[in-house]
């Protein structure tokens, strides 16, 4: 899977997300998704990232987003949009078509 | 009743009576067992696995939602115990104990519930034991593995319960299977005294209480372990 592919399919479940909850705030790959500036509470990013796990294997694509440091301010997969792709994109091979 | 339902530990004992019943109740049944089932029957799918391997529970998982895009029941029937004064049990007995009683509830836990969060509704039923309650000589790691699900059972349900699922455990007192096939006689008829009812468990009182669980009226109980035959 390319890695335009995972940020379309992260981006439209975060857009999503935000449009049910009232979120008006514009999705860049820099967003925070975590920390003092996230801008989804912990439950709603947990459910999220259930979402985006369910979305792939909707496509057939197995992800799993488990993560030892899915809380920590500095080393959390999940700090930013961008991450949570890049995370995504290493495990199904650094972005290259699968 | 038309619910797809998981339940661990199939191929004999309460998980076989378990899935032999729901399937005659028109659910469609996903068992699992480390070894091969004969259990045959049209809305019955049969997975051999070990419930504390994680890339085998999430295959299998994943297979479940791919083929009915939602997952209604989780029931972890699947255990193994093991009896011995606490100094002379083997390190690789307690973790053989651990990794299928706790781990395997941990793993199906959080693999079926990442779909039931997304549905908004579902129903889990953990097993518990009254040896938790009664912190019986000779069975610290069977009991402690079995304390930890009922913790286990608590925080999940605190943890997913906004999604509208419930996490609940049944604490069955001694019954006739295999589980207790080298349990000594006198150790037996000492836990039945500790009962308010003093006889041993059946399959249908195991059964009572999961159907409790899992009744749509039930949609507010949740967190709770019941233990039978009135042990407190």
């Amino acid at each position: 899977m390319k890695k335009e592919r995972i940020s379309e399919i992260v981006l439209g479940i975060l857009k999503d997300y935000c449009e049910a909850n009232g979120i008006t705030e514009e999705l860049t790959m820099d967003t925070h998704l975590i920390g003092r500036t996230r801008i989804m509470d912990s439950m709603g990013l947990v459910n999220t990232i259930v979402d985006i796990e369910t979305a792939f294997l909707d496509e057939d694509v197995e992800i799993s987003l488990t993560s030892e440091t899915a809380m920590s301010l500095r080393l959390s997969p999940f700090r930013t949009i961008g991450s949570l792709c890049d995370y995504i994109a290493q495990q199904l091979g650094a972005g290259e078509e699968q | 009743m038309n619910r797809v339902i998981i339940i661990t530990g199939t191929r004999k004992g309460i998980g076989r009576y378990l899935t032999e019943q729901y399937l005659a109740e028109g659910d469609k049944v996903y068992g699992c067992s480390r070894r091969n089932t004969d259990l045959e029957h049209p809305n019955y799918c049969h997975t051999n696995l070990d419930v504390s391997n994680e890339v085998e529970v999430m295959a299998f998982v994943r297979n479940v939602y791919k083929e009915n895009k939602h997952i209604d029941v989780l029931i972890n029937n699947a255990g193994c115990a093991a009896m011995n004064h606490f100094l002379l049990t083997p390190y690789a007995t307690a973790q053989r104990v651990f990794n299928t009683n706790f781990m395997g509830t941990f793993l199906m836990c959080r693999e079926v519930a990442k779909y039931m969060v997304k549905a908004k509704t579902g129903r889990i039923v953990n097993y518990s034991t009254v040896a938790v309650a009664l912190n019986l000589h000779g069975e610290l790691v069977y009991s402690a593995s079995k304390a930890a699900i009922e913790q286990l059972t608590r925080v999940l349900a605190d943890e997913i319960g906004e999604s509208g699922i419930t996490v609940n455990a049944v604490g069955p007192t001694p019954i006739d299977t295999d589980l207790i096939k080298n349990v000594p006689e006198e150790k037996l008829q000492d836990l039945l005294s500790h009962q308010c009812i003093k006889r041993f468990g059946k399959f249908e009182d195991v059964k009572n209480v999961i159907d409790f669980f899992l009744r749509p009226e039930s949609d507010f109980i949740t967190a709770q372990t019941i233990y039978l035959g009135g042990v407190v």
